[in-house]
């Protein structure tokens, strides 16, 4: 075992540490969610692509530097560190890249990730139904080959920033006559899409951050078919298991939340309850917790081993701890918690923006209890 | 020794809660959440409503035509204003602002207020954010100097924004000592708060259950799931031992208050955080009502003395000498 950055490493993180000094927007962006936060974003995604820090883990070509996913890490780090925005690109960069460089054809990755990585395309996941939820396998949307295209018909819900993207990654069911998991595919459709609707949905902070996605027999190119034919249910596997296993949620993104659970702590310490102190003390305990297995993970991936069924396990220790840590500052702020920005707002609002986001962690990227189930079931051994 | 409601104390807790939920539907929620300064007492119907029944006299003297109830049956009307999320300012009226005005000699106010003409507001050291204050005409200050009615226009109130859409929060601009009315004022806000919560989870426990039975996934409703089903267990456990908490707090008041409202704290986050998870996706919406509910038990969390305060008063009664412990103190 060896616990230690090499030089090389630590020269990575101060000059990544430097570049983000320079470039982080002095104030934070307003959220993704909203049309004019979601540009300010791209505009991000932008700026970090033209000093190619956008994915730095991603072969060179595709823009990327070809760095390891201890370098990744140690970026995450520092661009949390820096409070830089979130990533609007979050879905196609974690989500669908790593798809895309598995299952992709070279035309494809050509065509779809450079774009990607610029900022110029960015992704929404396009999975759920309206009665397709935790039962992926229920989707009912259909994809129907005529000629070298497919025509899709159906509707998708969920789907998070999909109003502002431009493009989304579906689960559609190519296979006329085929039930649950057989017969999907993964197809990438531009959201302009002729036939495509979008229509925004409120989240609990009112902003339109969801979109259901109505197909009336939307024509695609088969080239836009990710993966084999039919053969979808796999391939989407494969990219919840980057969702969860380790690219969506990385240790810095808690680290630094409870480093400012910390100070928050501090400036009301006066007038807190003893026992608030130990909840954050297990906040940050957790946040380290998940950094030391987070690091071995890596390693254990490098080395070659695959993540699957035990990257339920990684979502929900991020998800409980987000929980965690958010209802510990709700309970700090007493009579300010239920401030959104504005006067006496306890760092503009952002502690119950991250609550109420904190609650939806259990939900997205597959259940919670879903998650415990595959872990009983699947790496315990339990009885179905 | 019987702690229970007597039948004529839950007639009229029956009775108010009919007329609660016979006007304030979501619907009418909704209507007021798209813009919260519309909650206002001229022609409002179920203001006029409450007043026929009596419910701002509620814990008036009978000497001044009022129905003369203990704190422990208006927690049962709370209860239910918090099961239909009721944007009027009815508990903090009836519930706390009348019984300081007629111990503070207000008669005429008083009898405005009972008919529902005169609307009072009560402002201490611990309600330094009014929700909705535009509703009231006037307010009890306690702790400037001496405790008065001021009106509404003498105060200075800034503006802040509330997670709750029901809410039109206000800062009121004064500095506020702690004193006997405040003290006063905070047993039956505490109290009154904690029984709204209660009302406010029970609310979220059957719009969960309702879902659980409604919604199919894997060919059964979700409810039918054990993990679902031990969620909302859970849930209903934590409820059906805070509300006994919370009248035993109306009769005897003291220590049994704090724990009484972080009970209902503890209750209320628990399961606003169970409702969402069984609501799933629909339950990160706007959309779905649920919100509103939750929203509203995130706020009446911290109203008249957040976790911490009543905590800490917890702490400064149990870790004393001489603190009454152990079995046989809890009740007289
Ligand atoms: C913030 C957010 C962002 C999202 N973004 C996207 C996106 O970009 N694209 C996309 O496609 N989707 C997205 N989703 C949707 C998400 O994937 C679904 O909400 C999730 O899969 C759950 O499905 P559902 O909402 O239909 O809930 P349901 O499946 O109806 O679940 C309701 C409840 O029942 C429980 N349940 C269901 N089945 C079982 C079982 N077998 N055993 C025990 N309990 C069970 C669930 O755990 C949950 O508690 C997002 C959701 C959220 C909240």
């Amino acid at each position: 075992m060896n616990i230690n950055f090499t030089q090389e490493q630590q020269r990575f993180r101060a000059e990544v540490r430097a570049w983000l000094a320079d470039n982080v927007p002095a104030e934070r962006l307003p959220s993704f969610d909203t049309a004019e936060g979601f540009e300010l974003h791209r505009e991000w995604e932008k700026k970090l692509a033209a000093g190619n820090w956008g994915n730095v883990n991603w072969p060179i070509e595709y823009g990327g530097r070809g760095l390891d996913l201890i370098s990744w890490l140690i970026f995450e780090e520092e661009y949390y560190r820096a409070d830089a925005p979130l990533r609007v690109s979050q879905n196609g960069i974690f989500l669908l890249a790593p798809t895309i460089m598995e299952f992709g054809s070279d035309e494809q990755k050509a065509r779809f990730l450079p774009p990607m990585a610029a900022g110029d395309e960015i992704w929404a996941q396009a999975w759920s139904e309206p009665g397709a939820g935790s039962d992926m396998a229920a989707i009912t949307s259909k994809a129907e080959r005529d000629g070298d295209h497919y025509v899709i018909t159906g509707q998708k819900t969920w789907s998070s920033r999909a109003v502002f993207a431009d493009w989304c990654f579906g689960l559609f069911r190519t296979e006329a006559g085929s039930e649950r998991h057989k017969g999907l595919s993964k197809i990438l459709v531009p959201l302009d899409s002729h036939g495509l609707t979008r229509r925004p949905i409120a989240q609990l902070d009112g902003d339109p951050g969801f979109a259901e996605l109505f197909f009336d027999e939307v024509r695609v190119p088969v080239a836009n078919l990710l993966g084999p034919e039919h053969g979808g249910w796999g391939v989407a596997m494969a990219t919840a298991g980057f969702e969860r296993g380790l690219l969506l949620r990385s240790p810095a993104r808690f680290q630094e939340a409870a480093a400012r659970l910390v100070r928050l702590y501090q400036s009301h310490k006066h007038r807190l309850a003893s026992g608030v102190g130990e909840q954050v003390v297990q906040a940050w305990m957790n946040a380290e917790r998940f950094c030391a297995a987070t690091y071995q993970l890596v390693a254990r991936v490098q080395a070659g081993a695959s993540i699957s069924s035990e990257s339920s396990a990684n979502k929900l220790f991020w998800s409980e701890m987000d929980k965690h840590l958010h209802r510990t500052a709700m309970s700090i702020m007493g009579a300010q918690a239920e401030l959104q920005e504005g006067l006496d707002a306890i760092d503009n609002g952002r502690w119950l923006d991250g609550y109420m986001f904190s609650l939806a962690g259990p939900i997205y990227a597959g259940t919670n209890e879903v998650q415990r189930n595959i872990l009983a079931e699947r790496v315990l051994g339990l009885p179905r | 020794m019987d702690f229970r409601y007597s039948q004529d104390q839950l007639d009229l807790i029956d009775a108010a809660a009919n007329v609660l939920s016979g006007e304030n539907t979501v619907e009418r929620l909704r209507a007021f959440a798209a813009d919260p300064t519309t909650i206002c007492k001229s022609e409002n119907s179920l203001w006029q409503q409450f007043a026929e029944l009596g419910l701002f006299g509620f814990m008036a003297p009978e000497s001044l035509g009022g129905l003369a109830q203990p704190l422990e049956v208006m927690v049962g009307v709370a209860e239910s204003a918090g099961y239909v999320g009721l944007p009027e300012p009815l508990i903090e009226v009836a519930g706390i602002s009348v019984p300081l005005l007629n111990e503070l000699g207000f008669e005429d106010e008083l009898t405005a207020v009972a008919l529902g003409e005169l609307s009072v507001g009560v402002i201490s050291a611990l309600q330094t954010y009014q929700s909705n204050a535009h509703f009231h005409d006037s307010f009890l200050v306690a702790g400037a100097g001496v405790d008065n009615l001021q009106s509404r226009s003498s105060l200075k109130l800034t503006p802040c924004n509330s997670i709750d859409p029901l809410r039109q929060l206000t800062r009121v601009e004064l500095a506020l000592k702690q004193n006997a009315l405040a003290d006063r004022a905070n047993l039956h806000g505490a109290v009154l708060s904690a029984a709204q919560l209660l009302g406010l989870s029970r609310r979220m426990i059957d719009m969960s259950v309702e879902y659980a039975k409604e919604r199919k996934q894997f060919g059964k409703p979700i409810g039918s799931f054990q993990a679902i089903k031990h969620h909302l267990a859970n849930a209903y456990t934590q409820l059906e031992f805070a509300r006994p908490m919370v009248q035993l707090a109306a009769l005897q008041g003291g220590v049994a208050v704090h724990n009484a409202k972080i009970a209902a704290i503890d209750t209320a986050t628990l399961i606003a955080e169970t409702a969402i998870q069984v609501h799933g996706g629909m339950g990160y919406t706007y959309e779905v009502d649920l919100h509103l509910f939750m929203k509203r038990a995130w706020a009446l969390s911290a109203e008249w003395g957040d976790r911490n305060y009543h905590m800490r008063k917890l702490e400064q009664y149990l870790f004393t000498d001489g603190a009454t412990l152990g079995a046989s103190q809890t009740f007289s």
